[in-house]
């Protein structure tokens, strides 16, 4: 994998080359990061957009990439930022208060008509719906993603004491959520 | 109820609820390829056109202060120019009255008045003397009679 990242990285820096490493790097990506930004935004539409501009910032910023990190980190902190902007911009649009967004964010899980899940999964996407935008997100990476705290903790930029600390405050939140709901 | 056996998260499954719309990541290249092709596109007129861009603000004030210009000086000049005429048939009303004065003079003592002799007067001997008396000195005609011989 490391290696195929660095073929990648070269030829994203060979300009006659870079158009078509870029879109390897789309089709390489799309997926997994059209889930991590749905599971943010909630909505179809919502997540295409910011996926769209995920992907605009990382070839617009592809000169200021450093191998520090690896291509997955580096996208995934991108689409994490764009998601987390774009929640700021449409909770302000609708004139959304701190206390409403989980409010705000359920209304379109009940309207989206690309949810399939059942009862069980739907109760739980509105316990997690609750938590603040940070905490949602940790608890997604953990939980479905199942990715490692030092991956969320370099994507985040955080620490992993931090990450994991947050990942049980939520899934606390959660747990009650639906004992209060029995 | 049907959560009442809920206690762990692990009694839920870890399966993905949500959907995408058919054959929606086999288009999501295509479609990102247009719109970063159109924005690189679009971009460049912008840049050759900045200087255009520049300018409009300017360009609307200028079209402002003419618009400004066209609605008060025409209506000035048009109140300016109905008190010229107001003037100038005034002119004319004098210019007529002098044309009446002449044409009621009769055409023999009009040209009477060119032809008439100018009055001539004599000046003699003792004007001359008395006039280089009272504004000559002696010296003066001394000096002129000097001259002349």
């Amino acid at each position: 994998m490391e290696s195929e990242d660095h073929n990648l990285i070269e030829q994203l820096r060979t300009t006659e080359k870079r158009d078509q490493a870029f879109y390897t790097l789309v089709n390489q990506y799309k997926e997994r990061l059209y889930w991590h930004i749905r599971k943010i935004v909630i909505s179809h539409e919502d997540t295409d957009d910011v996926l769209q501009n995920t992907f605009i910032k990382a070839w617009k910023g592809l000169e200021n990439f450093r191998e520090e990190s690896s291509l997955f980190t580096w996208l995934f902190r991108i689409a994490t930022n764009e998601s987390l902007t774009f929640m700021t911009s449409a909770k302000k649009r609708n004139f959304v208060a701190l206390n409403e967004a989980g409010n705000f964010l359920e209304k379109k899980l009940l309207t989206d008509p690309y949810f399939e899940g059942d009862q069980l999964q739907l109760k739980l996407q509105q316990a997690i719906l609750q938590l603040p935008d940070k905490q949602r997100i940790v608890f997604n990476m953990r939980y479905f993603d199942e990715l490692k705290y030092e991956d969320m903790a370099e994507i985040l930029d955080t620490s992993v004491g931090a990450l994991k600390a947050s990942y049980h405050h939520a899934a606390k939140k959660i747990e009650d959520f639906f004992k209060n709901q029995v | 109820m049907e959560n009442s056996g809920f206690t762990e998260l692990s009694d839920i499954k870890k399966e993905n609820p949500f959907r995408v719309p058919g054959h929606y990541f086999d288009d999501f290249t295509a479609r990102l390829q247009y719109r970063i092709e159109s924005e690189s596109t679009s971009a460049a007129p912008q840049e050759k056109n900045s200087v255009i861009r520049l300018l409009k603000p300017i360009l609307g004030i200028a079209a402002s202060f003419a618009l400004v210009f066209l609605l008060v000086y025409w209506p000035v000049k048009f109140i300016n120019n109905s008190s010229l005429v107001d003037n100038n048939s005034e002119g004319t009303t004098s210019q007529h009255e002098l044309i009446n004065y002449v044409e009621g003079v009769d055409e023999n003592s009009f040209y009477a008045l060119f032809s008439e002799p100018t009055v001539k007067t004599e000046i003699t001997e003792d004007d001359v003397v008395s006039y280089m008396n009272n504004n000559l000195s002696d010296y003066e005609i001394y000096s002129g009679y000097e001259n002349n011989n």
